[in-house]
């Protein structure tokens, strides 16, 4: 794929960190070149050469818009894995994939101890005193990226088997963790439509997709999580599994070609985003208008690359009627610059990608900003606190319960 | 480079613009030719000011500067050379003026050509250079390249929108030259003698640009060939009618299999070749013309006239016509992209002569470009692994570029000279014309400072 790069230098156009920064090693052109470099082993990899691969959101816009369909995302995934096997994982990333997403239960206990942090009163000492604002690294700011935890997870506090009477589907669901540990709310909302549409729903037991794993170069991690969930969902005689995380289903989406296992394509054929399958399987309408005021859209990276990624979601927020309306944004599919823990790593440029989105809010004063991915979530409600901005983040599902 | 010069470097535009490392230098070792030359340093000034001092301290310590905008060129003439500094202006991008009494802007060299277009554009007005690389390039680099573009049959190239530019000249002055008239007889025409010098007379750091009202309606055709010698034909018989196309553009048929398997728009795969036939101007004018244009394409062999209804298709077929540059690539990595142009007249005789020597030296040449103006792209698409490949490219090139200049037409219609080309550009100029280029290039700039290695 390498080769087909003409070094056209097209992607300028499409890239939102070249876009913020002006620097051809941050945009698809540049990293092609070191690529280049590397394979022909005229360059090894060092830490500078570490450090600008980690500045890509991975949101493929460059590829999508590549006359020579170079899919530079995929290219700089690969650098990474390269320099997983060159070089190994950063500490901090080995440490929190083989102790925390690999083993689901430390992850929530991290969830709960960090739920403590948040309501024990400690966060607010630690605010209060202004701690972080004077270490380095942004560290006050980072600090509050992450939303308040719930209480319990979600996963715990529902049933594994939800049945409905005269059910006509019976649908697994992959909550992801941020769902799970962050979001509950949207987990309900989804619960409810099904239920509603008299869906059975079961929720097996299930762990980390594997995005960040993915993300980082670490494939390894990725094929034991992959594994894991695939077991898991595996023999429940599934009609389909639905997932409300774009994210999540990227990474579902790539499990064939991680795990060449037979039946794994049986299984992945299977799975979709929720908004896909209550518009193209359940066909809904929605029963009771409500008056949301003004609903705007943000595309996530990973859903609007699958097929009706870009339509199903619009189609459910404008079938909210009442006095609800929804109106298109500008832009509304450029990556809002989470990007996993990119918004952690690169927090000040991830910052710089989100203002466009900022920009756009503040002369519309919508009252919801919906989207599919609960990593966008957390980028877009943080942007928005920290600008003042009214505007509430919702998942698409949030809405939509309330039409029932 | 001398951790000295560096250091005075930082000093003049802060350490935060200019960058040290290897791997991000290589970053800057490119453009859109397959040449390569890694800066000792990468320098983004942001004023005038910052420029000038730059090039004095460079005249002073007698390091090379290589100007730089988007870096899309494709002739290399902002490929540094292994030493230096690559002075990237795509900071400097302020559009300071659109004047519509005045019908002319005001930018900065790093505006993005797209980005003007826009801004003119939402004022009523038009600025008709369109390089096929619009949404990157930058308005400096089109200046230095004097870039033309589809467009250029009807409108001509940035060099007929320039009415005055500021220059740090390549002793570190700043110069003004031309003004805000369109007439303007005033001493030596230095704004017509910096246009297409390619980085090596002065760094553009302030544009003024003519402006024209934007035309009010469009209308775009796709005429389908069997024939390319009909195709070609047609590019006559149309400018016989005594009609101006806004563009007209020619594909052959490697080029229609590469777009099509790019973009799935659904082109036909057995026709040989097709025009991309754009009119504009009132909307009666439009649709007078295009009903010309379409008989004079009948009347040369053509199997079909698509004219687009919406803007949306319109915008599909330049969709097309833009990616081809790059799409082409598909066939093998390295594209020689030649931007040979011959007169009006000469278009069937080229497209013959071009065959001849694609089958001759048994080499890709998707033959593509804008047929109006005589400006075709025929493009070698080889491997540059392949040494006994490249090794038969080069004689091609060298045979395309006789055949250009037998016909009475140019080495280079739009892409300059830069590295790819000057070992050719005596066979145009004379030993008479390059003396002359090289006794003004010494006389002002009498230490190589500016883009040396380029054009000659």
């Amino acid at each position: 794929m390498m080769n087909r790069c003409s070094r056209c230098g097209a992607c300028q156009a499409y890239c939102p960190l070249y876009q913020e920064t002006g620097l051809e090693p941050f945009v698809a052109r540049g990293k092609v070149e070191l690529l280049d470099l590397l394979q022909d082993s005229k360059l090894q990899w060092n830490d500078k050469l570490a450090e600008i691969f980690s500045t890509c959101l991975l949101c493929g816009n460059c590829g999508d818009n590549c006359p020579n369909k170079v899919k530079a995302d995929l290219l700089v995934r690969e650098g990474r894995r390269d320099l997983v096997v060159a070089r190994g994982l950063p500490i901090i990333k080995r440490t929190v994939f083989n102790h925390f997403l690999k083993k689901d239960g430390r992850l929530g206990m991290m969830a709960k101890l960090f739920y403590l942090y948040q309501h024990s009163g400690l966060q607010q000492v630690i605010r209060k005193s202004r701690v972080l604002e004077k270490l380095p690294g942004n560290l006050d700011l980072k600090e509050k990226i992450l939303p308040n935890l719930s209480s319990r997870e979600f996963r715990k506090m529902v049933p594994k088997v939800i049945k409905t009477e005269n059910s006509k589907l019976r649908v697994g669901y992959f909550t992801g963790c941020m769902t799970n540990y962050v979001y509950p709310q949207t987990g309900f909302s989804v619960l409810k439509v099904l239920k509603a549409n008299k869906v059975e729903v079961v929720i097996p037991e299930q762990g980390c997709c594997g995005i960040p794993a993915l993300a980082s170069g670490d494939y390894e991690t990725v094929r034991e999580l992959a594994r894991k969930n695939l077991a898991s969902f595996n023999s429940l005689s599934l009609d389909y599994i639905v997932t409300d995380c774009a994210s999540c289903l990227g990474t579902w989406l790539e499990y064939p070609e991680l795990w060449q296992e037979n039946g794994v394509n049986l299984l992945v054929e299977k799975i979709m985003d929720i908004s896909t399958f209550l518009v193209k399987i359940l066909q809904i309408e929605l029963p009771n208008p409500v008056d949301l005021g003004l609903i705007i859209y943000h595309d996530p990276c990973h859903l609007k690359r699958v097929p009706g990624g870009r339509e199903n979601p619009r189609a459910l927020l404008k079938q909210i009627t009442g006095n609800t309306r929804f109106v298109e944004m500008k832009d509304a599919d450029r990556c809002c610059g989470s990007a996993g823990s990119f918004h952690i790593t690169h927090y000040q440029l991830s910052q710089k990608v989100v203002q466009a989105k900022v920009k756009t809010l503040e002369s519309r004063q919508a009252q919801y900003l919906a989207t599919g991915c609960p990593a966008c979530m957390m980028q877009l409600s943080h942007a928005f606190s920290e600008a003042g901005l009214p505007t509430k983040v919702v998942h698409t599902m949030e809405l939509v319960a309330k039409a029932y | 480079m001398d951790k000295e010069i560096i250091k005075k470097i930082k000093g003049i535009v802060g350490r935060q613009r200019v960058l040290e490392s290897f791997e991000e230098r290589l970053c800057y070792s490119y453009d859109g030719t397959v040449q390569r030359g890694i800066p000792a340093l990468v320098v983004f000034p942001e004023n005038t000011q910052e420029v000038a001092e730059i090039v004095k301290l460079a005249n002073e310590k007698e390091f090379p500067i290589f100007p730089r905008g988007a870096g899309t060129g494709l002739s290399g003439g902002s490929v540094p050379q292994d030493r230096g500094i690559a002075l990237v202006l795509t900071r400097m991008n302020k559009i300071k003026e659109i004047s519509k009494e005045d019908l002319l802007a005001v930018v900065e060299p790093g505006v993005i050509t797209e980005v003007f277009h826009q801004a003119v554009e939402k004022e009523g007005l038009f600025y008709p250079p369109d390089p096929a690389s619009l949404k990157t390039s930058t308005l400096g680099g089109n200046v230095a390249e004097n870039a033309g573009g589809p467009r250029a049959f009807k409108y001509g190239v940035t060099k007929d929108y320039v009415l005055g530019l500021e220059v740090v000249t390549p002793q570190g002055d700043i110069m003004r030259t031309g003004g805000r008239t369109v007439k303007n007889v005033t001493g030596y025409d230095l704004t017509r003698l910096i246009v297409g010098s390619e980085g090596t007379l002065g760094i553009i750091t302030e544009i003024t640009l003519r402006l024209l009202p934007k035309p009010q309606a469009k209308q775009t055709a796709l005429a389908i060939y069997d024939k390319m010698e009909n195709a070609a034909q047609t590019v006559t018989a149309i400018i016989c009618e005594g009609i101006i196309p806004a563009t007209l553009e020619l594909m052959d048929q490697t080029t229609i299999h590469c777009v099509e398997n790019y973009l799935n728009m659904g082109l036909p795969l057995d026709a040989e070749a097709v025009l991309l036939i754009e009119v504009d101007g009132s909307p009666g004018q439009v649709v007078e013309e295009m009903k010309l244009v379409k008989v004079a394409c009948e009347k040369n062999g053509c199997r079909q006239v698509q004219v687009a209804a919406e803007a949306t298709e319109r915008d599909r077929l330049w969709k097309a016509r833009r990616a081809v540059s790059s799409a082409i690539v598909q066939l093998k990595p390295t594209k020689i992209s030649e931007d040979a142009t011959v007169p009006r007249s000469k278009i069937p005789e080229m497209v013959r002569r071009l065959k001849a020597i694609s089958t001759k030296y048994n080499l890709y040449l998707p033959v593509f470009g804008h047929a109006g103006d005589g400006n075709l792209h025929p493009n070698i698409i080889a491997d540059k692994r392949d040494h006994e490949e490249m090794e038969r490219v080069e004689k091609a090139v060298a045979e395309l570029f006789q055949a250009a200049l037998d016909l009475g037409g140019t080495l280079s219609g739009e892409h300059g000279i830069g590295l790819m080309k000057k070992t050719y550009l005596v066979w145009e100029t004379g030993d008479v014309g390059i003396n002359y280029m090289k006794a003004i290039k010494n006389a002002v700039d009498p230490k190589g400072i500016l883009n040396p290695g380029k054009m000659f």
